[in-house]
């Protein structure tokens, strides 16, 4: 399952896949705010990243929430983690907070010249985003951001499941569509 | 303006709109439906090992859900408010509160449900508040734990692919060398199969042999089956925190799994909690028609030596054994037969547990309760009644058709020191096959092939 398009000189993509076992320069975790991998992707970076991971976030955090930080991704076949705490658990002014906290993760990708990054729908499923808000503000959120012009080059969001992807597929058309 | 909202705090406001939005047709039945005749009180295992505290009586349990739905979501509340005890939560507090109620003092069993005369389902109510509960962020860090690893990583033990791999092709090794039969397979994203077997991830993290046992009873049968390499969970955490929305992804990956292979039969190994939320309720949470059948592997089982595809040899498991019905295959999905005639042919010596079926005493597992660490005392100590229960078989082996429940009476057996050992009918049957004759055959088989290439090849 993949769906791509090309937006000024990147592209955005939805594609089915484990967002922790993509090849590319970076991906995103929906992290805590105290920074804690915790369980879900978090196990998955502690085992397939190893112990560097969580060595690097030992100093850095807490986080407030839209705030991010990069850390590299150990073993893994990314060679980044953005670690970004948005909105959880049904919070005040969720959607502008976890608008901000796209913003900030591809301002934090430019900064540190990551030209593919991989999102996993934000803050969809165990934080209680409902997958067709978290679809359209994410989607919506990359495009209008690449749409200004970007460094980054693919942009890539990883549906965990046909669920996932048939609610973000159909977003990503409209957005386009709002972009030209 | 000092209204009623605002008197509330942020999450108890978002607790109560939402529950406007999870009631049923059978939740407001249950809610409207007690008359506080106490018969619920004598069918809970927690009261029963609590005697003299009201605090576990269901009936008071559900009174704690009962006076919000008064309050804000039925006219009595609204006319006198007082006679029908309708009450509100206004604190963080009081919902950390109302978390320890339905999370910590109710396994959701639904014994009382049965013994009910006014068919009040507590377990129904109870899930949905704990589903508000996690709406907000409000769960035992257990719960929170375990329902992160099924959201994201797809099970609930967080199984990488890969080591979900590596276990089912390490399985097929043990096969092969048990069988004697180096072409011996567990195929994995095999399409057009006659069975998608579905598991627990306990069998890969904890409990590999159940996945071999399994392997060696298609293999006798010479059943057409696959594994998926995905949507294997048959778990459902969504079934233990009350999460639709879980519940709903989790069945959903299955069936787009099985569909995916164009499965015929989707076959769940042993679990009640799995078999209910992927059987039952799944195709609700997912909402979605399945468009093949789906049973237990007990059944399977049980057919295979019926229709005379397997042979067993019962004096291959001495010894007494019992049966603990799991609630959720007994209570919610009236598979109790099925498990004992399959026992009855593979154990010399079955034993009956009294009360049993649906009037079965819970292990205490509930499910999933015990990922929440800070309940385990008072749950082992509820447990007594499942302990006595146990003892007064005077058997050796307790067997059930959960993996919940291996670990829940595992758990119990332990602290009340009853010496017992605990196992499923996958391994009963498993062992009781008799196979020599197809081992034997294979030994020589590739004993001659092996002969034959090495003669050419000199």
């Amino acid at each position: 399952m993949m769906e791509k398009k090309q937006i000024k000189s990147s592209t955005l993509s939805v594609i089915k896949a484990d967002v922790t076992a993509t090849e590319i320069d970076a991906f995103v975790f929906y992290a805590r705010n105290d920074l804690k991998l915790g369980s879900g992707f978090g196990n998955a970076i502690a085992l397939r990243g190893g112990p560097s991971i969580r060595k690097e976030l030992e100093n850095l955090g807490p986080l407030k929430v839209t705030e991010v930080v990069v850390t590299t991704a150990g073993n893994m076949k990314a060679k980044h983690i953005i670690h970004a705490c948005g909105p959880k658990f049904q919070e005040e002014n969720l959607e502008q907070k976890l608008k901000t906290t796209i913003i900030n993760v591809l301002k934090a990708a430019e900064a540190n010249g990551i030209e593919s990054i991989a999102f996993p729908p934000m803050g969809a499923g165990f934080y209680g985003v409902p997958i067709d808000v978290s679809a359209k503000i994410t989607i919506e959120t990359i495009a209008e951001y690449l749409n200004k012009g970007s460094e980054i080059k693919d942009v890539i969001i990883c549906a965990n499941d046909t669920r996932e992807y048939k609610a973000l597929e159909p977003k990503l058309k409209d957005a386009l569509k709002k972009a030209a | 303006m000092n209204t009623e909202k605002n008197k509330r705090s942020y999450k108890a406001q978002k607790v109560i709109d939402r529950m406007g939005q999870k009631l049923t047709r059978q939740m407001v039945g249950s809610l409207t439906a007690c008359v506080h005749c106490g018969m619920c009180t004598d069918s809970c295992h927690y009261v029963l090992a609590n005697p003299g505290d009201p605090t576990f009586a269901p009936a008071y349990k559900a009174d704690k859900i009962r006076k919000l739905f008064k309050q804000h979501y039925d006219w009595t509340g609204k006319v006198f408010p007082k006679w029908v005890k309708a009450g509100s939560v206004y604190t963080d507090e009081e919902l950390q509160e109302l978390k320890d109620i339905v999370f910590g003092k109710c396994t959701n069993c639904r014994r009382c449900t049965v013994n009910c005369p006014m068919g009040v389902d507590l377990a129904t109510f109870n899930r949905m508040a704990r589903g508000l509960l996690c709406h907000v962020g409000i769960m035992p860090e257990g719960v929170e734990y375990v329902a992160k690893e099924q959201w994201e990583i797809g099970n609930q033990m967080g199984v990488l692919k890969e080591d979900y791999i590596e276990t089912v092709e390490w399985q097929e090794e043990e096969l092969q060398s048990e069988m004697e039969d180096p072409t011996a397979k567990i195929p994995i994203d095999k399409p057009d199969s006659n069975i998608v077997y579905v598991i627990n991830p306990r069998e890969i993290k904890h409990d590999p042999r159940s996945i071999l046992d399994a392997a060696k009873i298609f293999y006798a049968a010479g059943e057409d089956y696959t594994m998926p390499s995905e949507g294997w969970d048959m778990t459902n955490f969504g079934l233990f925190n009350g999460d639709d929305e879980l519940g709903g992804a989790v069945a959903g990956r299955v069936y787009d799994k099985v569909e995916e292979l164009r499965g015929k039969k989707l076959v769940i190994s042993e679990c009640g909690h799995g078999y209910r939320s992927t059987r039952c309720e799944g195709p609700n949470w997912a909402k979605k028609d399945i468009t093949f059948d789906a049973e237990s592997s007990v059944i399977t089982m049980l057919e295979y030596i019926k229709q005379g595809k397997i042979k067993v040899d019962k004096t291959k498991n001495p010894g007494s054994y019992t049966f603990h019905d799991s609630c959720n295959n007994a209570r919610s999905c009236g598979l109790t037969e099925e498990p004992r005639e399959l026992l009855s042919l593979v154990v010399e010596d079955f034993r009956e547990m009294y009360p049993n079926r649906a009037e079965n005493y819970c292990c205490t597992g509930g499910g999933g309760a015990m990922s929440m660490a800070e309940y385990r005392p008072s749950r082992l100590k509820s447990a007594k009644i499942k302990a006595d229960q146990l003892a007064a078989t005077g058997t050796k082996t307790v067997v059930t058709s959960c993996h919940n429940c291996v670990d829940g009476l595992t758990d119990l057996i332990g602290h009340y020191k009853l010496g017992m050992d605990v196992t499923q009918l996958v391994n009963l049957v498993a062992n009781a096959l008799v196979i020599d004759d197809i081992v034997e055959e294979n030994k020589k088989k590739y004993a001659e092939k092996e002969e034959v290439s090495s003669g050419s090849a000199q």
